[in-house]
Parts: C-alpha cells; structure tokens; sequence
C-alpha cells in the first residue's frame, strides 16, 4: 500500500464535502479501496453487529467480525 | 490485500449447502423435580450445527444447557422433537462423539496413558497401535512425561489434559464439552483453553465441537457461534457469529466487544427471570 495523505486541492477527507469529493481528495489506492468495498460489502450484510479492522504498518491486515441474530 | 481476512470460520450455514453434522429439531426436554411435579428444562429449541464448527452454548445455571449436550451426546433422550447426527436421530452414545466433563473421571487404578489406552481399546483401535498413539496423544496436550503416572499424581489441570488426550486420541468426528474447565483455576483454564484452539485449528476445521459454558470470555475466545439461551425453561435467546482467526486472546478488540455485549445481554435475562420469580 502506497503512503498516502489527505493534502489534495478543495476537498478534504475531514468529513467535509459529498462523499465523491471526499474519496477524490483521499486519492486512494487500490488495496484503500479493497478495505473500503470489503467493509461495505459487511455493513450490507449485517444487521446488528461489530467489525473490527487490523492495522499494521498503516495497512489492514484483518477484518473481524461479530453479528448478532436475535433468536426469539 | 489479498492479505486481509474477514474469517477462518465457517459461515453457517456453509454456502455449499452441506447438510448438517448435528440438527437439533424443536428439542423439548422435560425432568420430573423432587417434588414430582414436571420441569420443562429445554423449551422447544432448534439449531444445527455444520462440520468443522466450535458452537458454545451459554447460558445462566439451570437454562437447559447440559440437557442438551446430554442429548447430544446420547446419554439422554428428548422428551419431544429430534436431534439428529449425520442425518439420523441419536439412539445413544457413539465413537463418532467424545464427552469432555467438569471431572475427568479418569479411572484410578489406570496409568494416565492407561485411560486413553482403555479408550482406543473400546474404540476398536487394534491393541499394538494403541501405546503409541496414547503416547503421541498425551505428548500434544504437554503430558509426555506423565504417562506413566496415576491420575490422583496429577493437578487437576493435568486431569483435563489428559482427558482432552482421551477423548481427542479415539478421533471422534464431534467433541462435546460439558463445562470442561469449569472447576478449574483461572489460569489452569486459560492454558486448556489454547490447547482447545490449537487443537482445533491442527485438525484443520474438520473436527466439529460444541462446548456447553456459562463462562461469557470462554465462549467468545472458543466459539465460531455462540447461543445464548434463557433463563430456565432454556430457549435460545441471540445467536453471535464470530469471524476473527485463532488463536484469539482475550483482550483481542471483537473478543473484548462480543463478552460485553453477552455479558449484558446475559444479565438483562437472569434480572428478568428473578423478576418474574426465579427459574420455575
């Protein structure tokens, strides 16, 4: 994964903006925008639960997850 | 990132559509008390669990839990509904299943290796591969030296150890635990705990386990999927799938958030039920 910041022109990655002027100014990488579809792909599919991203040395190197499934 | 990973767990159900190793079909099992009147411990419960799954069942004391493992295991019958193994209702206990209790119930007048020898003779294993694969056995679980020992010579860690030797050496396809570590200090317990992990992940996922706990960290350290269940009469409350690899620590981020939310879940019921008069 390549270094990466957040200095790009006009939008920023503060939270500020549309969400595609957000990810333009993020300029991600193609590992970035792996975590980014793999973590939308879970949210997508749970409905209750936690996921827990891994980092090391600036990379993900796991995602964990738990989903709860009420029963009764 | 073809280094990142969402699970060495197995989804459930699998995605290949196998069928189930264990299916438990609308389980209701009824005792009769002391006072003769009759006692509904597991009410109407329905769950199946796919090969090479580690499932805790967890619950307050007295939901029903052991009632079910006890099923499972064939040491009792349901009162109504079907548990069924491979497909086919559980007449009584197999080779295909090994029990793990609170006490070992090692026999005394048998060496340590001498129990597992006993149980591979029960198991068929022919009587010259027996020493050597009670041997290898209790090497995998630190009890090499040991062997030769009487059961009483050992610390009540190193009984549990040598009955997960006993019970691992027969290759049952199932492993059923019945609060194995229960009884034991904290960390004698921590240690059986990493060894059922390491065990696990050395037999590659195909050993299927269901482990019966009302310990909330051990369920989340064990489990693929833990089932909370009720307070008495014991149904199941919430089901959490966990995908985080082993072997998991318990201050691991998930581990920490899953024992939370249990714990407060758990609590939530045993306040309910004592509100609405404690288990009937």
């Amino acid at each position: 994964m390549s270094e990466h910041t957040s200095a790009g022109v006009g939008a920023t990655s503060d939270g500020k903006g549309t969400a595609a002027e957000q990810l333009a100014a993020l300029d991600l990488s193609e590992d970035e925008r792996l975590v980014l579809a793999k973590v939308a792909d879970i949210v997508r599919r749970i409905s209750y639960g936690t996921v827990v991203l891994v980092i090391q040395d600036g990379k993900v190197v796991q995602i964990e997850m738990a989903e709860k499934f009420r029963l009764r | 990132m073809s280094d990142v990973m969402t699970s060495q767990a197995k989804p459930s159900p699998p995605r290949d559509g196998s069928p189930p190793k264990l299916a438990v079909r609308d389980l209701v099992k009824t005792r009769r008390s002391t006072s003769g009147s009759l006692v509904t411990a597991v009410d109407h419960v329905t769950f199946d669990v796919h090969v090479g799954q580690f499932v805790c069942l967890l619950g307050p004391s007295g939901c029903g839990k052991t009632s079910i493992l006890n099923v499972l295991a064939g040491l009792d019958q349901p009162s109504s509904g079907q548990v069924l193994l491979d497909g086919r209702p559980i007449a009584g206990p197999g080779p295909n299943r090994a029990v793990l209790f609170q006490e070992p119930a090692l026999f005394p007048w048998l060496t340590v290796a001498g129990n597992v020898e006993l149980a591979l003779k029960l198991t068929g294993v022919p009587g010259d591969q027996r020493p050597g694969r009670a041997r290898r056995w209790l090497e995998n679980v630190g009890l090499g030296p040991y062997g030769d020992a009487q059961p009483h010579e050992l610390s009540a860690g190193m009984r549990q150890r040598a009955q997960l030797a006993r019970a691992l050496a027969t290759e049952p396809d199932v492993l059923l635990g019945d609060e194995p570590f229960g009884a034991l200090d904290a960390q004698a317990r921590e240690l059986l705990q990493d060894e059922v992990q390491r065990v696990w992940l050395e037999r590659g996922g195909r050993k299927t386990f269901v482990f019966v706990t009302h310990n909330v960290r051990e369920a989340a350290l064990l489990a693929d999927r833990v089932l909370v269940m009720s307070a008495a009469p014991g149904r199941l409350l919430e089901e959490v799938r966990i995908s985080a690899p082993r072997p998991r620590q318990l201050d691991d981020v998930l581990v920490a958030r899953v024992v939370s939310d249990v714990h407060e879940l758990l609590m939530r019921e045993v306040g309910r039920a004592s509100a609405e008069g404690g288990p009937r």
